[in-house]
């Protein structure tokens, strides 16, 4: 670019942006949408904002526009979108001033979710403040119980630490009634966020439903010896094992029950269960039976489509916590084409009509939390399909109980 | 109690190992280097994509993998911080460079990291039979890094102790200026022992992941762990590595039993704080 277009470039950039904003809007088409997130691109978390939340932005957005973008229907165009980012780096601080700073400085349109429960917690009230509607993707915390209801532009799709543990807790206790188990559960926890949150909410209601917890301990987050703590679990002779891990220790607990052939008919892990390389680290066989936070839908609408799309961009099988967050940018992406244009309130009130056949089924919303989550899934004939709760479209009974391993 | 300080110790020969390589880097060529675990990382990638892509034994991947590492961390020492050791006045404004300079490769590293590789946990399992001991079953993976661990720091000893390379290479940690001076190539023997420290984290890595599930940053948890490993153990020192290694290992796993295993963590540093208060230089330092 030689000098003078740059000056008249410029010129241009300084013009259009004094012009006032309602007349911009009302006259022309805005030449794309920009969708704004403090995701954290480096630091300790990179790994599960990557893979999570990070890929399915840049999926996203690349289908979208491969498909000429979003229909506004006010200007009866298409708009392609573009995805924003700014490094969050896994820090409050960083985090809330970047969400500002997006919302004010760059003016984007919309707004996306970073990545991780503590981020998703302290982004909500700063975009609810702009009035700009999320749908938070990756957060679990009983706090939400109390809070999401202050933030009416924020909603939250994961399935929360009660709905996550009552079908499990539910299910056991008919098992129990039937004669088919002793009601002996026990369990081990990460020492941190949703390990917690989970573990909390189980040992809470666990015995209220008449199930004996004969043992509930925590571990540190680096942990790289299970064995111990699964010596003892097992000499607690349990009937149901519950796991609430994070991904690397879900794959190491596993593995290490596995070697001390300890396999209780009932086997749970929290998350990084349903990944798709969990399966593939122990094989097919050894993971059926198996359930895990989370869940989805293989004969979901847009499955194969979507499992394709992911085959080509990253040469990787679908994981249900992405799709999940997929999921919810589709939604965003319908309550926009519904309403036409960037009118966020109206795009608001649009989100919170819930959807029918998203990729993670149909959604509702009560008091601002997904009504319906896909709380635990399965390891089944080597796919991850949805289990609880058993009143979503499609759920598939769960494998009882799970076959053992031969050690 | 026998299985748990059994596990302890085989979990100690682990971090043992991994602490070899640093101590080597650090205690010999005297360079802090914190990316030291990206090392470790790209060690334990290469042996799972060389397991489950091709089916290669990781013990076999390891006559790539070392002399691999090895190249690659002599020309770091020549290229990046061979400058940085020239132009130093003295050797703690030599210390910061270093710090800062590793610090930043660390990230470079971690960078390229998670551009080939991703964010997902992988894990494959390779010899993961249990092998049973004196009433107790230990897996065969565990216990093959433990004996790695001993059976390195054994060779090491000898030939820091037994051979006129390991002579001159004990000098210079000593004392490179000396060293220097009665005719050692101080520069030639740091840099190989910056790449032998290389080349041994790269063996811990392809270990370390026949049990350890790995993603793209666990390499600085074991950058630290290593560190802890020496400090507690004394610089340079390579049955120290391996005792406080164990001992570490043993002190968490026992804890863990007694009191919480959410407490290892916690164990592990009031290690680390009791050796810093009581003896400085390290529990198996001499003098």
């Amino acid at each position: 670019m030689d000098r003078r277009t740059f000056i008249k470039g410029s010129a241009a950039l300084v013009g259009a942006a004094s012009l006032p904003r309602k007349v911009y809007a009302a006259a022309e088409v805005p030449a794309k949408i920009r969708f704004g997130t403090a995701v954290g691109l480096s630091g300790p978390f990179i790994d599960g904002s990557k893979s999570t939340t990070i890929s399915q932005y840049d999926l996203w957005a690349k289908r979208t526009n491969d498909a000429g973008g979003i229909m506004l229907s006010k200007y009866n165009k298409k708009v392609p979108v573009e995805i924003v980012y700014y490094d969050g780096r896994f820090d409050n601080n960083e985090t809330i001033k970047l969400t500002e700073k997006l919302i004010l400085d760059d003016k984007v349109e919309m707004m996306l979710a970073p990545w991780g429960t503590q981020w998703n917690i302290v982004s909500a009230p700063i975009t609810n403040k702009y009035e700009y509607p999320v749908v938070y993707t990756t957060a679990g915390d009983s706090i939400l119980y109390t809070k999401a209801n202050d933030w009416p532009y924020a909603f939250w799709s994961l399935s929360q630490p009660v709905e996550s543990v009552q079908p499990l807790i539910d299910w056991i206790v008919q098992l129990k009634k039937d004669g088919k188990i002793k009601g002996r559960v026990a369990a081990i926890n990460i020492g941190i966020e949703l390990g917690v949150e989970m573990a909390k909410a189980f040992a809470d209601l666990a015995p209220k439903a008449g199930l004996e917890l004969v043992f509930n301990k925590s571990y540190p987050p680096d942990v790289q010896d299970l064995q111990p703590l699964l010596r003892e679990v097992m000499a607690t002779n349990p009937d149901a094992f519950f796991s609430f891990s994070y991904p690397p220790d879900t794959f190491l607990v596993t593995g290490q029950a596995q070697q001390l052939g300890f396999s209780p008919d009932i086997f749970y892990v929290c998350i990084g269960g349903v990944f798709p390389g969990y399966r593939d680290a122990f094989g097919a066989e050894k993971v059926e039976g198996i359930l895990a936070y989370g869940g989805m839908d293989p004969a979901a609408p847009g499955f194969d489509d979507y499992a394709k799309a992911m085959k080509e961009m990253y040469n990787q099988d679908v994981e249900a916590g992405a799709l999940q967050v997929y999921a919810f940018l589709q939604m965003v992406q319908w309550a926009i084409e519904t309403v036409g244009e960037i009118d966020r309130p109206k795009i608001r009130d649009e989100l919170a009509k819930g959807a029918k056949g998203t990729l993670w089924g149909d959604i509702t919303w009560k008091n601002q939390l997904n009504a319906n989550p896909w709380a635990v899934g399965q390891w089944q004939g080597g796919k991850m399909v949805g289990v609880f709760p058993s009143s979503k479209q499609n759920a598939k009974p769960p494998i009882f109980p799970k076959p053992k391993w031969t050690s | 109690m026998f299985e748990v300080v059994l596990n302890g110790l085989i979990l100690g020969g682990m971090y043992g190992l991994i602490a070899l390589g640093l101590n080597l880097q650090y205690g010999i060529a005297r360079m802090l280097n914190l990316s030291y675990g990206e090392f470790f990382t790209a060690g334990a990638f290469a042996s799972f994509f060389a397991f489950t892509l091709y089916r290669i034994n990781p013990l076999l991947g390891l006559v790539v993998s070392i002399p691999a590492a090895f190249v690659a961390n002599w020309l770091i020492y020549r290229i990046l911080l061979l400058p940085l050791v020239r132009r130093a006045p003295d050797r703690d404004a030599l210390d910061a460079n270093i710090v800062l300079c590793t610090f930043g490769l660390l990230f470079v590293f971690q960078g390229f990291e998670q551009i080939y590789w991703g964010g997902n946990v992988r894990a494959y399992y390779f010899l993961s039979f249990p092998i049973h001991f004196f009433g107790a079953s230990l897996p065969a993976n565990r216990l093959l890094a433990f004996a790695s661990a001993v059976v390195l720091a054994a060779i090491l000893i000898v030939v820091l102790r037994k051979t006129r390379f390991g002579t001159a290479l004990r000098a210079i940690a000593i004392d490179p200026i000396a060293a220097g001076l009665s005719g050692i190539n101080v520069l030639n023997l740091s840099a190989l022992a910056f790449a032998l420290g290389g080349a041994m984290v790269a063996i811990s890595g392809a270990l370390v992941s026949t049990f350890i599930p790995i993603s793209a940053s666990i390499g600085i948890l074991y950058t630290l762990k290593a560190l802890i490993v020496i400090i507690v153990g004394g610089p340079g020192r390579m049955a120290g590595a391996i005792a406080a290694g164990l001992l570490l290992g043993v002190c968490e796993q026992v804890g863990g039993y007694l009191v919480d295993p959410g407490l290892t963590l916690a164990f592990n540093y009031a290690i680390l704080i009791l050796v810093l208060l009581i003896k400085p230089t390290g529990l198996f330092a001499r003098g």
